[in-house]
């Protein structure tokens, strides 16, 4: 018995047995679904692996406490400013109080006596990592004589007027701990590169740490739930006019896009369903039929997404995405089958011969349409990016799962009896074009060829040029009220660029002091030499073993009761307070017992209080491992080019350092070849395959060269509209253009299939035509649909594909189908058109 | 001995009364629409001074004396005379601090929200008297021979420096006296003589270092 017997046979005497089996198959899959579903939100598993930055930004996401940093914001008025800046405390101190948060940075820890205080008990460690003659001048301030005559100066310059000395005496009694501090003392460049004020002070910007227990997207959720309660009430006491309370970070982001994957699957989804079913209603006018359809492609998707958690064990966010296009993509396959099933009823077969008819009829081109579909969304593998792998893999599956289950579990729900044959406009339209195209073929192919042409030349023309988007906004969620915030803020704040990260690991303390130390060297050069703005480094934070031991044998050798002796003195002799020099005399104490070898000094971040605004510095240069570091290097102007890019590659590694550079903006640059790649070299393999699969499918070159020709000019509409509707490409959409050859090249696969071996031309042809019309119509609505996804990387997909499969259908119809006509013997033509035979002799 | 309990305490009462009358809302709007005013007419001061310092770091207070320039918004210079001279100018973008005795200088950038502008703030607002409300709570009261302002600041970087600030004025608007509290305690109070309204030249507000001096920058900026 042939394969479409056999399924003819079981869909219509055995099909008991293959309800158990559909029975079997839902249950199983719906156990995985249950019991073993993941979301994966981390974006950054959408951008390819394998690339140094894009690891570096992984790891900078997971392993330092940025992630659990919140960036709030208070933007009033410019009326306000003065009010601002009063309230601005009031809303530190509500936000310190919140239970949720850890601490907070709301101005430069300097100008505070807990910040002086704190920096003071850190400063012998800090102190004893001075390199040798560094340490040997500051501790030269501690002889007797020295101290004598600091004190009288300091006293002097007192009484002239000066600020400086109560403002060194406050923080450094004895003047040894400056030089050792000035990294800490110097943060002041943080509020110079990453100010809290903006220019025109209609903003403040306060950095929050959470205390969320992980970074998941439920905690995340949670966490924004009690920061938007908070959000509420904030403003209470503000008296001014109205004043925005703006937050954003990653938990920010995170929780939105979390909460955004629900509204994205009911939208794309419900928005899938209804446009493709409303198309189907459209076309055919039956709604059992449809009710299979739905079930058949539920199925599918159902199947495909358990095999989808069998392999990678949790899904992606961007996989959301995947039932509306396999809803587009798979109601092909029914539209085609049901259209030729209803062509076989309306001409008097019965139903199993119908279903035999179907699929001995179209059984191959499903087959080879599955095929190219599949294989076209299995070449996201070669994009290397973990979300577009299980994309491309859940696709090939269900499109799979669509082919078997289209030509057997659809046929299930279709009725024995079919109902009279009503009047079909639509394939009566389709009929009389064909019949006018076989005619007059060149009458179309004189308007069309033009068009396409010049489509084509305008899509090659580098004016208007492509639009490529590389910024990270491109990355965002659209309507986003974090992306509002993160935006708002770069607005007021133009200096807030984002740096360029250098990530550092060693192997111990010695080693990552080392490398700080030649890095610092290296790009201070860099610096001079114009190449970048300024930098920052954890140099001075990270702490040599060897140095702390030499510095502690040279304290040795200092006479520490003579010091006292000579503080207490000076200081009655100036008149000073003997209070203010309390810190002082605690210094020599400390110092005194690092003199003693065998003692063992505390690591320094154990000195900090948890609660010290100076961990915001501490904690941007140090992962939760103090062995990974990284440093800072502010460019001249944001990273948006190659150039930028690959000279920053080229200056900023020290040779023996093993540095991975990374930060948003430089991943996202140093991903445009890796675009460029995706767009052009494998959308050309892609080509490649899809020509030789039809040279193998047609064995005629001249259909060949058709469908190859439009195949072209529609990838080449598509990349015209986008230019004219200034629609920008992105780092993920590229891939739309291989999906439109991987499905395009179908409609034509099944046009010219049927003409190749049609015997009665407007009865075979129209009678595929149709259906191919609305599978197209289904496809586009089924990526349009992904356009309502909040998530830019899907919606612009569903954009970019819609387009692509518009103009693949549009040239079918008006290109390949009368150039195929125009190719063709005339003779055959005209035999063809015959009267067709009312009662076929089968029938 | 009634009676002169009686008169005693009428007098004294009077006397208090007299001092410290504090003026409404209103009378201290017209207060300061009438020092505008004035200062419109003649906007550039020169005075001398006489200034007491008690500093929590040092045992005994500090006096000085000298002569300061003032030229609106933001332009003053203030030499400090004596045993321990001093130059402090600025021209509203830059402020100088030159030490004589020390062949020295201190340099400071201003308009970068540092703590130094709130502390000029806090200078200049006792010789402009310009704009004072956006920045202080204002209170005042009617002395027997003028008018004292207290000045509370609004926001917190002058907080951070200024406690109170108390202005007294004599009947003709003239700056007599101000008291400067600062949150750790510091206290300067300052007294004013010899005021002139006269015209001050550009030039008097620009400061270049003597040859030799030792430059440096303390805040780094």
């Amino acid at each position: 018995m042939r394969i479409h017997s056999t399924i003819a046979h079981y869909v219509t005497q055995r099909r008991a047995i293959v309800w158990l089996a559909v029975a079997l198959i839902s249950i199983a899959s719906v156990f995985v679904l249950v019991t073993r579903m993941r979301l994966d939100t981390e974006v950054l598993n959408l951008l390819p692996s394998g690339f140094e930055s894009v690891e570096g930004l992984k790891v900078y996401n997971r392993d330092f406490a940025q992630v659990r940093e919140l960036t709030f914001a208070l933007l009033c008025q410019p009326q306000d400013v003065d009010k601002l800046e009063e309230f601005a405390p009031e809303f530190a101190q509500r936000l310190r109080h919140q239970p949720w948060c850890t601490r907070i940075f709301a101005g430069a820890p300097m100008e505070t006596a807990e910040g002086i205080h704190d920096l003071q008990s850190i400063a012998v460690p800090l102190l004893l990592n001075l390199e040798p003659q560094a340490f040997d001048q500051a501790i030269a301030l501690l002889q007797p004589q020295q101290i004598r005559e600091r004190l009288h100066r300091l006293r002097e310059e007192i009484e002239a007027g000066s600020p400086r000395p109560q403002m060194e005496l406050t923080l450094d009694p004895l003047g040894v701990i400056a030089p050792a501090l000035k990294p800490f003392a110097s943060n002041a460049a943080i509020e110079e590169d990453q100010p809290l004020t903006s220019p025109d002070r209609t903003m403040r910007v306060f950095l929050t740490v959470t205390n969320q227990p992980s970074i998941s997207a439920f905690d995340c959720q949670k966490l924004m739930q009690e920061v938007n309660a908070f959000r509420q009430t904030a403003t209470q006491g503000w008296d001014g006019g109205p004043l925005q309370v703006l937050v954003t970070g990653r938990s920010a982001y995170v929780a939105e896009i979390s909460l955004s994957m629900r509204h994205d699957i009911i939208v794309t989804v419900l928005g899938s369903i209804i446009l493709v079913g409303g198309v189907f209603y459209a076309g055919f006018r039956r709604w059992i039929p449809l009710f299979g359809m739905g079930f058949s492609l539920i199925l599918c998707c159902v199947v495909a997404l358990a095999c989808g958690l069998l392999v990678f064990g949790e899904l992606n966010m961007v996989t959301i995405g995947f039932c509306a296009i396999l809803i587009g993509l798979g109601v092909d396959f029914a539209i085609l089958i049901y259209g030729r099933y209803q062509q076989a009823r309306d001409e008097g077969f019965d139903h199993p011969t119908a279903v035999g008819e179907s699929v001995r009829t179209l059984g191959r081109a499903v087959f080879f349409g599955a095929l190219t579909t599949a294989i076209g969304f299995l070449a996201l593998l070669l994009a290397g990016s973990a979300g577009f792998t299980q994309l491309g893999v859940l696709i090939a599956l269900g499109i799979s799962f669509a082919g078997v289950f289209m030509m057997t579990v659809f046929f299930l729900f279709l009725p024995r009896k079919s109902p009279p044959p009503r009047r079909d406009w639509m394939f009566e339209s389709v009929r009389r074009y064909v019949h006018w195209i076989v005619a007059k073929p060149a009458s179309v192919l004189w308007i069309v060829t033009p068009i396409l042409i010049a489509l084509t030349a305008l899509a090659i023309s580098p004016k208007p040029p492509v639009i490529f988007d590389v910024s990270t906004s491109s990355m965002e969620p659209k309507r986003s009220d974090a992306g509002y915030a993160l935006k708002t803020i770069m607005e007021k704040m133009p200096t807030r660029w984002e740096p360029v990260l250098g990530i550092v690991k060693a192997n111990d303390a010695q080693q990552l002091h080392d490398y700080w130390q030649r890095i610092a060297a290296h790009w201070q050069k860099v610096q001079d030499a114009g190449k970048i703005k300024s930098f920052s480094t954890p140099a001075a934070l990270a702490m040599s073993p060897a140095r702390e031991r030499n510095n502690r044998e040279t304290l040795q050798k200092l006479s520490f009761p003579a010091a006292r002796d000579a503080l207490s003195a000076a200081i009655n002799a100036e008149g000073f307070n003997r209070d203010t020099f309390g810190p002082a005399f605690a210094l020599l104490d400390q110092l005194q017992s690092a003199s003693y070898l065998s003692l063992r000094l505390p690591d320094w971040r154990s000195l900090l209080p948890k609660s010290s605004s100076w961990w915001f510095l501490v904690d941007r240069y140090f992962a939760h491992d103090p062995l990974l570091s990284t440093g800072f290097v502010t460019t001249n102007q944001p990273v948006e080019t190659q150039a930028q890019q690959q000279m920053l590659r080229r200056e900023l590694p020290v040779s023996g350092v093993p540095m991975v550079l990374s930060g948003w903006s430089f991943t996202l640059t140093d991903l445009v070849p890796w675009s460029h790649r995706q767009l052009i070299l494998i959308s050309s393999l892609m080509a490649v395959f899809d020509a030789a699969l039809l040279a193998v499918l047609y064995r005629d070159w001249r259909l060949w060269l058709i469908q190859v020709a439009t195949l072209a000019m529609s990838v080449a509409s598509m990349i015209a509209t986008m230019k004219l509707l200034h629609l920008p490409l992105n780092l993920l959409n590229v891939l739309a253009f291989r999906l439109v050859l991987a499905i395009g090249v179908d409609y034509g696969i099944y046009v010219l299939l049927v003409w190749q071996n049609a015997k009665k031309l407007d009865h075979d042809v129209a009678g595929v035509v149709k259906p191919v019309i609305l599978a197209a119509l289904t496809a586009i609505c089924g990526f349009g649909s992904l356009g309502a996804a909040n998530n830019p990387t899907l919606s612009g997909l569903g954009y970019a594909c819609a387009i692509g499969l518009f103009w693949s259908i549009v040239a079918t119809i008006f290109f390949t189908l009368p150039a195929a006509a125009a190719a063709e013997p005339k003779s055959w033509r005209e035999e063809s058109l015959q009267p067709r035979v009312k009662d076929p002799e089968h029938a | 001995m009634r009676n002169a309990t009686a008169v005693a305490f009428l007098i004294f009462g009077f006397t208090a009364v007299v001092r410290a009358e504090p003026l409404a809302p209103s009378e201290v709007k017209a207060l300061l629409a009438r020092i505008h005013d004035k200062r419109v007419a003649a906007p550039d001061v020169q005075a001398d001074f006489q200034e007491q310092k008690n500093v929590r770091m040092l045992n005994k207070p500090i006096s000085s004396s000298g002569k300061v320039w003032f030229k609106p918004p933001n332009k003053f210079r203030r030499e400090v005379k004596g045993n321990s001279p001093s130059v402090t100018v600025s021209d509203g973008q830059q402020l100088w601090i030159y030490y004589p005795n020390f062949k020295s200088a201190e340099r400071y950038t201003l308009g970068k929200r540092s703590p130094l502008d709130a502390a000029i703030a806090a200078i200049t607002a006792s010789m402009n008297l310009q704009n004072v409300e956006s920045l202080y709570h204002i209170s005042a009261s009617r002395e027997a021979d003028g008018y004292e302002l207290q000045l509370a600041p609004r926001n917190p970087s002058m907080k951070r420096l200024l406690q109170t600030f108390t202005i007294r004025l004599s009947n003709d608007l003239q700056v007599q006296r101000t008291e400067m509290l600062q949150p750790n305690g510091d206290k300067i109070v300052t007294s004013y003589s010899n005021e002139s309204r006269a015209p001050i030249p550009d030039a008097t507000f620009e400061f270049k270092p003597p040859a030799g001096t030792d430059v440096t920058t303390p805040l780094g900026r």
